[in-house]
């Protein structure tokens, strides 16, 4: 495979990404607005006096008595030119509001993901060597369980346990890296274990899954016909081909992530990308939602995309397939 | 000779008066929704700008009405004429005083129908408002009762700023607007040139948006936030053991209650309407939804001293399932009557009202469905009529006229409920120009009506719970959950 091939692959990619974008920008816009309930209803809140005359002028000052065909191509077209619309509530451009909770995103899914992969792959190899015995299945169990738990039951539970054993901890909140590190990590500690247990849990199986597979090969049995003791069998040559799939399992973790961090950031009032979306549905500001639902979904096509062509270069195999 | 320098130093450093920044740290469940204070009118809004704006009267936490950017005011024999003296150095946070211009200029906002705001209906009786001097003189078409009360609703904003006051509030309060990052914080500085001398204490406020209980709950314990406003119940009585919490507690003027569409089966029969306040035990619903901290209510709140009937005036507020029953049959109803009653999700304490009630119901001839709704879909369908019955929470009003006016009056603007009984409407006109002891009377026969056949079924008025750490000194809570008094707030060092 040469660059032509690698060009072909972009340009599909490319040409793929701007249907989706299309799709995902009509969806987006019709599901938030066929929601029962808008701006208007919320900001006047249950129980106020108003009459259906005084709704349709706060309407109309919001831009929501336009048909919604009208709406949308406006929005498109300025989308198109860069302009991605102003927030209804604070009259920002949507992207102010968006870029600077990128940052509290990604530290916590990447931590998260770090934390997770760490820890999964001794747990792991632990569960395959020790199969069938105790280890095994108290592992096994605890990774069920690890998967069922709901993070927003979790994250509510860990709270509940700080404020009963350590109720003077600072954990709570939120302080930039840059300003006070420490503080930072301190802070992010709990939404971590909240976020990082399923995905351990669920990491440290294909973990298992592929050095059991591995530990069947001839060559284990090969290393251990020359002597070689168990650990330097399992952590040198099983490892080393066992990581593979667990590595592409990565990928789509990345999905469970963001969807994850959505709640974590709700349940520990994290300034993220995830808390800023719910707010934004919640309190119908609809330029928010379209906005950042939109990148969001374009962040994932452009990874997954870079990943195949990654793969692409890596395995000639599968350009050919 | 040093030594003695060191120890004047040292001395003047102990005595030197501490200057820290007093910041509140604030945590509030709900992001506010846009900050103009004539349109926004949602329990989360009126939170932030109870501390940033001022009307010419406010509400203090007696429920009195007192003095705010009106210094005085006279009103005349006929009860129709008011002139406010306006208060001097009352200045906006852009730096300029506030004049006559600028009161006449919020009550035509407020009154134009542009602005589309849910407090026109409390000044559709004015006539003019003129400037005298240093005077506002305001006529009326009719003698109107709560018209001082309603006017602390009415907060003054400066004419240049109300383009941009949904997102930018401008106002004379003791706080002033500094940032908002939604749906994470909005914070407000002191208001250095407040009129009141010497107020406020705090160098600033910040409303820290926490959507979970719980994190309200251990930032509260562990000190990163200094005060937890309208706290649910079970959640204060796990603080009220607390060395470093303390809880404030008042009577909520906002009630839950079940609303009965009247236009629709079967609530259009009174009977049915009847049935439903024989199904409740209002005791037991204290007990299992609010922990004892509640009291069963009529249609107008206990805290109205003067002027609410006790419980025990209405027959059937005592819990009597077969008599619930008897009355479904004797409307011609086939037992179970089936129910579905929309229940405002976003409120717990809501939720869990309408469980118990559900129970209740279902032993006295009832078959409830609850049907727990997102915030935005409820109203919709509570504006539209679109209901059998619903479980929410009011805000109740502090004068009766007001509150019945709206809630009960035919075609009253949150009268949702379709209900119209003549003899209602002619008693609340009549109260307007009645003595004191004449409204009284009269309101106690609006009561009686309402109690039992009305569109709601008043349950119970609540705690309002403010929780507060141990070195936040001088809060008062206000029953209408405002809270302007934090201009008189300080932290302890």
């Amino acid at each position: 495979m040469g660059h032509t091939g690698v060009l072909n692959a972009l340009t599909r990619r490319l040409g793929e990404l701007s249907v989706v974008a299309f799709g995902v920008s009509v969806l987006s816009f019709l599901m938030i607005r066929l929601i029962p309930g808008d701006a208007v209803q919320i900001m006047l809140g249950a129980n106020a006096e108003v009459t259906p005359a005084q709704i349709a002028a706060l309407r109309a000052k919001l831009g929501l008595d336009q048909p919604m065909v009208l709406q949308y191509g406006d929005w498109a077209w300025r989308a198109l030119h860069g302009d991605l619309g102003t927030s209804v509530w604070t009259g920002r451009p949507v992207l102010e509001e968006i870029l600077p909770r990128v940052g509290v995103t990604a530290e916590l899914t990447l931590l998260s993901l770090a934390v997770a992969a760490v820890l999964a792959v001794p747990l792991g190899c632990l569960m395959a060597t020790a199969r069938r015995r105790s280890a095994d299945y108290t592992i096994r169990l605890l990774s069920i369980v690890g998967l069922t738990l709901p993070s927003f039951w979790l994250g509510t539970m860990l709270l509940y346990g700080v404020a009963a054993l350590a109720p003077d901890a600072q954990l709570l909140g939120w302080v930039p890296f840059g300003e006070d590190p420490l503080g930072n990590l301190q802070r992010i500690i709990l939404p971590v274990i909240a976020l990082a247990l399923p995905v351990l849990a669920s990491l440290s199986r294909v973990m298992r899954a592929s050095m059991v597979e591995v530990m069947r090969q001839d060559y284990i049995r090969t290393a251990r016909s020359k002597g070689l003791s168990e650990g330097s069998v399992v952590g040198v040559h099983a490892l080393r081909n066992a990581v593979l799939p667990f590595m592409t399992s990565f990928g789509i973790m990345a999905g469970y992530l963001f969807g994850g961090s959505v709640v974590v950031e709700q349940v520990f009032a994290l300034p993220g990308l995830g808390r800023l979306m719910l707010g934004a549905i919640a309190e119908r500001n609809y330029p928010l939602v379209q906005a950042s639902i939109l990148l969001a979904t374009l962040s994932f096509v452009v990874i997954n995309a870079l990943v195949d062509v990654l793969y692409a270069v890596v395995d000639p195999r599968i350009s050919r397939a | 000779m040093k030594l003695a320098a060191a120890v004047v130093l040292g001395v003047s450093l102990i005595a030197a008066p501490v200057v820290r920044a007093q910041v509140l740290e604030i945590a509030t469940d709900q992001s506010p929704v846009g900050l103009d204070p004539h349109v926004a009118t949602s329990f989360a809004t009126q939170l932030i700008t109870s501390t940033v704006y001022e009307g010419l009267t406010a509400i203090d936490s007696a429920l009195r009405v007192v003095p705010a950017l009106a210094q005085s005011w006279k009103v005349s024999e006929d009860g129709k004429t008011y002139r406010f003296m306006l208060r001097e150095g009352a200045m906006f946070h852009n730096g300029r005083a506030v004049t006559t211009a600028d009161v006449i200029a919020s009550v035509a906002r407020v009154r134009d129908p542009k602005t589309g705001s849910p407090y026109a209906s409390r000044f559709t009786s004015v006539t003019s408002v003129v400037a005298d001097g240093n005077d506002v003189v305001v006529t009326l078409d009719q003698p109107s009762a709560p018209f001082l009360s309603q006017l602390a609703s009415l907060v003054i904003v400066p004419p240049e700023a109300v383009g941009e006051l949904a997102r930018r509030p401008v106002g004379t309060g003791a706080f002033k607007f500094h940032e908002w990052v939604p749906d994470t914080y909005i914070s407000l500085d002191a208001n250095a040139a407040y009129w009141e001398k010497g107020l406020p204490h705090l160098t600033g406020l910040k409303f820290n948006i926490v959507p979970e209980a719980a994190t309200r709950q251990l930032g509260l314990q562990s000190g990163t936030y200094r005060m937890v406003p309208s706290l649910d119940a079970a959640t204060a009585t796990a603080l009220a053991g607390s060395t470093k919490v303390k809880v404030a507690a008042t009577q909520d003027l906002a009630y839950s209650l079940i609303g009965l569409n009247v236009s629709k089966a079967p609530f259009d029969k009174p009977g049915v309407r009847e049935a439903v306040n024989f199904a409740v035990d209002r005791a037991q619903l204290v007990q299992a939804a609010y922990f004892g901290r509640a009291v069963p209510g009529g249609p107008l709140s206990p805290a109205l001293a003067d002027w609410a009937l006790p419980v025990s005036d209405f027959p059937c507020y005592k819990p009597d399932p077969a008599q619930s029953k008897k009355l479904l049959t004797s409307a011609g109803l086939t037992l179970p009557v089936k129910v579905t009653l929309n229940v405002l999700g976003s409120l717990q304490q809501v939720v869990d009202v309408a469980q118990v009630v559900q129970a209740q119901m279902n032993k006295a001839g009832f078959e409830v469905t609850l049907n727990v709704q997102e915030q935005g879909k409820f109203i919709q369908d509570w504006r539209g009529g679109n209901f059998e019955a619903f479980a929410s929470l009011n805000g109740g009003g502090i004068d009766p006229d007001d509150y019945f006016g709206r809630t009960f009056a035919t075609g009253g603007a949150t009268n949702v409920y379709k209900f119209s009984l003549p003899a209602l409407d002619q008693a609340l006109v009549d109260g307007r120009s009645a003595s004191e002891v004449g409204r009284k009377m009269l309101y106690e026969e609006v009561q009686r009506d309402l109690a039992c056949n009305g569109p709601v079924v008043h349950l119970a008025y609540g705690t309002l719970f403010t929780a507060v750490r141990a070195d936040v000194q001088g809060f008062t809570p206000n029953p209408t959950r405002s809270l302007r008094g934090l201009r008189e707030v300080s932290i302890s060092p």
